[in-house]
C-alpha cells in the first residue's frame, strides 16, 4: 500500500495504490482510500454481478467473500482490502456452474435476480462452514440478505437440497 | 414446504443461468463511452412556492456538463400515465418532497451531487396537507386547479338503509392501512443515449416500454419514432416502475449534452421519489339476517393520493369494485374518494387496491361470524357467489366456480389445523383463514391492447415476441413453456424477444396479472396459422401430404418417421420467405358498460397459524397455506415463487412495513428503518396448492398470478390473532404496542 503524505493529508480524495486479488487474479488499482469496495468492483473492475441496493449494509445485495469471510462490500473501504483476496459471484464455478448456482437454478431460488449474487455468496459461506444446516442455522446465516421476490421459499429449498446431497439423503 | 403442483416438465428459466452467475447486465449495470452521471434535485419542502432557481454556481463547477430546470423542457413539462399532472421539473410550485426542481449531469456522481448543493432555490413555504381528511376540509389550500379530490368512485345496488333495518346483526369497523414500499431490490435507473438523428435510446426499466415512449415523446417534443426503449430486464418492480421515474431527466440531459447520461437512484433517492401503496382508511358497516345471510354492506374508502394522480383513480375504482369480493350482497353502497395531499405520490402496487379492500371485507366477515357465533367458513359459504352469478359490480364475468373450490380446500386445511395446545404463560396460538377474488387486466373502459408475434427467423429459430418486460416474475418461462406446449418444438428451437420497442409488437403493459393470460391467448390465435405456413412449405418442398406433417423438436416431422425431422427449422427458414403471424386483440372484457369492471378473475385463499407473544406483543406467522385457483399452472417454479413471494410481501405489509411520513417529509429513508421480511420472519412451513381446473366451457386459459397471492394473507393473519388472543386488529402494520394494550385490556397480563 502506497500511503504517502498526500494520502494522509487528504484521505478522502487522494489516490493510493492498493493490491488485491479478485477471483484469483492479482490486481493493482489506484483509488481513494475511502472508496467502497463495491464501487471498486463495479466501477473500476467491471465486476457488476455484485449489486448495490441499500448501500448501508442492510440488504446483502453486495455480499462478497474477503479471505473467505462474508462481508457487505458497501461497508468495506479500499484501504481495508489491500492485500486481501476477494471472491465475487463471477468467481464461482468454472467450466460448469457452482453447486450452489445449480441448486438455485433447479429449485427456483431467484426471480428478478438482483439479490441473487449476494444471496449465493451467503449460501456459499454458510455451506462451507456447515454442510448440513438446520432451519435456525439457515435463518441465522441468511438473515442479512433481503429478497423481495421469492419470499425465500425457493432459496430455502435450494439450501436444503444441497444439504441433503451432502449428507447423502 | 409442500405443493401439489404436478411435476410437469419444469425447465430452468431462460434467464436463469445469467442470473445465478451474475452475468446478466441489468440496465443500471450498463456504461457507454463518454457517459455522464446525473443527479436530480428534489424539493426541500413538501409544499412551497418557488421564487427563484439559480444554477450559475453549479454550472461553474468543474466537471459539470449541464444543469437543467423547467426552462429546459422543450415539450410538455408534465408526466403521468393517464393524467399528466406531475411536473417533470417544477416551475413555480412544489407539492411534495419527491418533486424535481433541477438536474445535473457531470463527469461523476460525486461532482453531480456537489453541484446540486450549489443550486440555490428560493422557496416560500405553503401550508401542508398531510392527511386526506385535511385535504377535504372546505377551506383547505388547493393543491391542483380542480381542488384536492383526485377521484371519486362508487357503486350502489339495492336499498342499503332499508336493508340495515332488516338486519339481525350489524358490525361496523374502520380499517387503516399503511404506505407500503415496493422494495424492489434494484432502484430506478438506467442510461439514455443520444442518437445521431436527434432521437434517443433509453435503457431503463419500466413495465410498459411503449407507454414510456409515448410519455417521453410528449416531454421531449420529438416523435415517438425517434425514441427507442429498452425496458427489460429489471431487478423487481411490483408496480413501482410502471410510471416514469428517472427517464425524463436522463433524456433531457442526454439531448442537451449529446452524451449518454446515466442515473441510478440511491435507495434514499428512490424512497423519496418513488410511488408507494395508497394508505387507505376504510369504514365498513355490514349486516346479516339471523342465519348469516349478508343483507347490507356499506363501505367508505378514503385514500391518500399524495401529490399527483398517476394510476390512483384506477386503484380506487379497483378497490370499490372488489368491496364485495366473492360474496353476493343484495344491498351495497360503496363510496371512495382519493385525495391529494403533500405526501409522497402513491400509485400502482401489486394488488392494486385489492389488498386494502379485502382486509376490510374479510375482517367484516370474521367479525360477523364471531357475533353470530358461527363458523367463519360456513358464513362465507352462505354468502359465496355461484359459478354463473354476476360480478361484484352487477356485471357479467366469465363463469367460474373457483370461489367455492378455494373455500372448500381452505376448509379442509382449516380443519386439519393443529394449533399447539401447549400455551406457555405468554405465548398464544391461533389459526385464521381468508379468501379473495382478484380481477385481471385493466377493466372495462380502459384501452387494454394485447397481442404478440411469431415467425421463423433467418437462423431457423422460432422467434416469439411480446411487448412485455421481465421484471423477475418469470414471463420468459411463461412464453417458453406455452410455446413448447402449443407448437410442439423444444426450448432450443425458440428465441424470445421482449423489452425493446423497436422490435416488439404491442402487447400492453406488464401489469394487472395480464401477461400470462395474453401470452396464452395470443398463442391460441397464432399457433395454427404459423404451423400451417411451415407445414405447407415443407409439404410442397418435400412432396409429403400436409396432413402427415407436424412441428416437433428441431423441425418438421412426418407421421410415423421417428428417426428425425424431415425438414429442420433451419432449412425451412432458408426457403420460407414469410412465416410471420401477428395477433392483436383486446384483453377479454365484460360486455357490460361498467367502468373498470373486470371479466377474468383469479381466486385465492390462505390459512395461517400464528404465535402471539403477549409479553412482547410480537406476532409470528408459524405457517402459511395458499390455495390458488387461476387456471392451469404454466411454469410450476414460477407459479410457486409468485405465490410464496407475494404472500411474504403481504406478511410484511401486515406485520412490519410502513413508510412513515411526518409533516409530509419522509421519516423512513432506507432499509434500516423500513423493515421488509427477511428469512427469519417467514415460516419455513409454507405450502402452495393450485386448483388448475377451469370452469366448464372456459376458453380463457391460465390467468396471471402476480397479484392473487398477496391479497388474502392479511385478513387471515388478523383472524389468527383474534383466534389466539380474542382481539381484533384494525390498523396495519400490527404494532407490538397495540397487541400489548389489547392483551392488557382483556386482563391477559394479570399473572405478571
Amino acid at each position: 500500500m502506497d500511503i504517502n503524505n498526500k494520502v494522509l493529508d487528504n484521505p478522502i480524495d487522494a489516490l493510493m495504490t492498493i493490491t488485491l486479488t479478485v477471483n484469483g487474479e492479482k490486481i493493482d488499482i489506484q483509488t481513494a482510500s475511502t472508496e467502497k469496495l463495491v464501487n471498486i468492483l463495479r466501477e473500476q473492475l467491471n465486476f457488476v454481478g455484485t449489486k448495490i441496493s441499500c448501500g448501508i449494509g442492510r440488504c446483502g445485495a453486495c455480499s462478497v467473500l474477503i479471505d473467505n469471510e462474508l462481508v457487505n462490500a458497501c461497508f468495506v473501504m479500499a484501504y481495508q482490502v489491500n492485500g486481501k483476496s476477494i471472491t465475487t459471484i463471477e468467481g464461482l464455478g468454472g467450466v460448469t456452474v457452482d453447486e450452489v448456482q445449480e441448486a438455485f437454478l433447479t429449485e427456483g431460488g431467484f426471480q428478478c435476480g438482483y439479490c441473487t449474487s449476494g444471496m449465493i455468496m451467503a449460501v456459499k459461506y454458510l455451506l462451507a462452514l456447515n454442510p448440513n444446516p438446520s432451519e435456525s442455522d439457515i435463518k441465522e446465516a441468511l438473515a442479512g440478505n433481503l429478497c423481495r421476490c421469492t419470499g425465500y421459499g425457493g432459496i430455502i429449498r435450494s439450501v436444503q437440497s444441497l444439504a441433503a446431497k451432502k449428507i447423502g439423503i | 414446504m409442500k405443493s401439489n403442483i404436478q411435476e410437469k416438465e419444469d425447465r430452468v428459466r431462460p434467464d436463469g443461468l445469467s442470473k445465478v452467475t451474475g452475468a446478466l447486465k441489468y440496465l443500471t449495470d450498463l456504461t457507454f463511452p463518454n457517459m455522464l452521471y446525473a443527479k436530480i434535485l428534489r424539493s426541500a419542502y413538501p409544499h412551497a412556492k418557488i421564487l427563484s432557481i439559480n444554477t450559475a454556481e453549479a454550472e461553474k463547477l468543474p466537471g459539470v456538463a449541464s444543469v437543467i430546470t423547467y426552462k429546459d423542457v422543450p415539450g410538455m413539462n408534465r408526466f403521468g400515465i393517464i393524467i399528466p399532472d406531475q411536473p417533470v421539473l417544477c416551475e413555480e410550485r412544489v407539492r411534495t418532497v419527491g418533486d424535481a426542481v433541477a438536474a445535473v449531469a457531470a463527469t461523476s456522481y460525486e461532482i453531480a451531487e456537489m453541484a446540486l448543493k450549489l443550486i440555490q432555490v428560493e422557496y416560500e413555504e405553503l401550508p401542508i396537507i398531510d392527511t386526506p381528511e385535511k385535504g377535504l376540509e372546505p377551506n383547505a389550500i388547493k393543491l391542483h386547479p380542480a381542488g384536492n379530490i383526485c377521484h371519486r368512485s362508487s357503486y350502489i345496488n339495492g336499498d342499503i338503509e332499508e336493508a340495515f333495518k332488516a338486519c339481525e346483526v350489524i358490525v361496523e369497523e374502520t380499517y387503516e392501512l399503511p404506505r407500503q414500499l415496493h422494495g424492489y431490490m434494484e432502484t430506478e435507473g438506467g442510461v439514455v443515449v443520444p442518437q445521431e438523428d436527434g432521437g434517443i435510446t433509453v435503457y431503463a426499466a419500466t413495465q410498459h416500454g411503449f407507454k414510456d415512449r409515448f410519455q417521453l415523446s410528449r416531454i421531449l417534443g420529438i416523435p415517438e419514432g425517434m425514441i427507442r426503449i429498452f425496458s427489460s430486464p429489471m431487478g423487481g418492480s411490483f408496480g413501482g416502475k410502471d410510471e416514469l421515474n428517472i427517464q425524463p431527466y436522463a433524456a433531457l440531459l442526454a439531448l442537451k449534452t449529446n452524451c449518454p447520461v446515466k442515473i441510478h437512484n440511491t435507495r434514499a433517492e428512490s424512497l423519496r421519489a418513488s410511488l408507494k401503496r395508497h394508505p387507505m382508511k376504510i369504514t365498513a358497516k355490514t349486516g346479516t339476517d339471523r342465519l348469516g345471510k349478508i343483507l347490507a354492506h356499506q363501505v367508505k374508502i378514503i385514500a391518500d393520493k399524495g401529490a399527483y394522480a398517476t394510476l390512483g383513480p384506477a386503484v380506487l375504482d379497483f378497490a370499490v369494485e372488489h368491496a364485495a369480493g366473492p360474496y353476493i350482497i343484495p344491498n351495497i353502497e360503496t363510496g371512495g374518494v382519493s385525495v391529494f395531499t403533500n405526501n409522497g405520490v402513491t400509485g400502482e402496487f401489486r394488488g392494486f387496491g385489492g389488498n386494502q379492500i379485502t382486509f376490510a371485507l374479510e375482517g367484516q366477515l370474521d367479525r360477523l361470524a364471531a357475533v353470530l357465533n358461527m363458523d367463519p367458513i360456513e358464513l362465507r359459504q352462505i354468502n359465496l357467489r355461484n359459478a354463473t352469478d354476476l360480478g361484484p359490480l352487477g356485471h357479467r364475468i366469465a363463469p367460474t366456480d373457483s370461489a367455492a373450490l378455494v373455500l372448500k380446500e381452505i376448509q379442509r386445511l382449516y380443519q386439519k389445523s393443529n394449533t399447539p395446545s401447549k400455551d406457555s404463560n405468554w405465548k398464544r396460538y391461533g389459526s385464521g383463514i381468508a379468501i379473495a377474488m382478484h380481477g385481471g387486466g385493466l377493466g372495462f373502459g380502459r384501452l387494454d391492447s394485447a397481442g404478440g408475434r411469431i415467425f421463423l427467423n433467418k437462423e431457423g429459430k422460432i422467434e416469439i415476441s411480446f411487448g412485455f418486460e421481465e421484471c423477475g416474475q418469470g414471463l420468459l418461462s411463461v412464453i417458453e413453456n406455452i410455446a413448447i406446449e402449443e407448437i410442439g418444438c423444444s426450448a432450443e428451437d425458440i428465441q424470445i424477444v421482449i423489452g425493446d420497442t423497436s422490435v416488439v409488437p404491442v402487447s400492453g403493459s406488464s401489469t394487472a396479472s395480464r401477461g400470462t393470460s395474453i401470452v396464452w391467448q395470443s398463442m391460441q390465435k397464432m399457433k395454427e396459422p404459423f404451423k400451417n405456413k411451415l407445414i405447407q412449405h415443407a409439404s410442397i418442398s418435400l412432396s409429403i401430404p400436409a396432413e402427415n406433417l407436424y412441428l416437433g423438436p428441431t423441425g418438421i416431422w412426418e407421421l410415423g418417421k421417428e428417426e428425425g425431422p424431415c425438414m429442420t427449422y433451419k432449412t425451412c427458414a432458408e426457403g420460407l420467405l414469410d412465416s410471420t403471424v401477428l395477433t392483436s386483440f383486446h384483453f377479454p372484457v365484460t360486455p357490460d358498460a361498467v367502468n373498470g369492471g373486470h371479466f377474468l378473475y383469479s381466486f385465492g385463499g390462505v390459512k395461517v397459524d400464528v404465535e402471539v407473544d403477549i409479553l412482547s406483543g410480537m406476532v409470528k406467522v408459524m405457517s402459511i397455506d395458499h390455495v390458488i385457483s387461476a387456471g392451469p399452472v404454466v411454469s410450476p417454479k414460477g407459479f410457486r415463487g409468485q405465490i410464496e413471494g407475494g404472500g411474504v410481501m403481504s406478511l410484511g405489509y401486515t406485520l412490519m412495513e410502513e413508510v412513515k411520513m411526518m409533516n409530509s417529509q419522509y421519516a423512513t429513508q432506507n432499509f434500516d428503518t423500513y423493515l421488509m421480511p427477511n428469512i427469519v420472519d417467514i415460516p419455513f412451513d409454507t405450502n402452495v396448492y393450485a386448483i388448475e381446473e377451469l370452469y366448464e366451457g372456459d376458453i380463457y386459459g391460465p390467468r396471471g398470478v402476480g397479484e392473487i397471492g398477496t391479497i388474502a394473507i392479511t385478513p387471515a393473519i388478523i383472524k389468527a390473532i383474534h383466534d389466539a388472543i380474542g382481539c381484533w386488529v384494525t390498523k396495519l402494520p400490527i404494532s407490538s404496542e397495540d397487541i400489548l394494550e389489547k392483551a392488557e385490556a382483556r386482563g391477559m397480563l394479570s399473572w405478571i
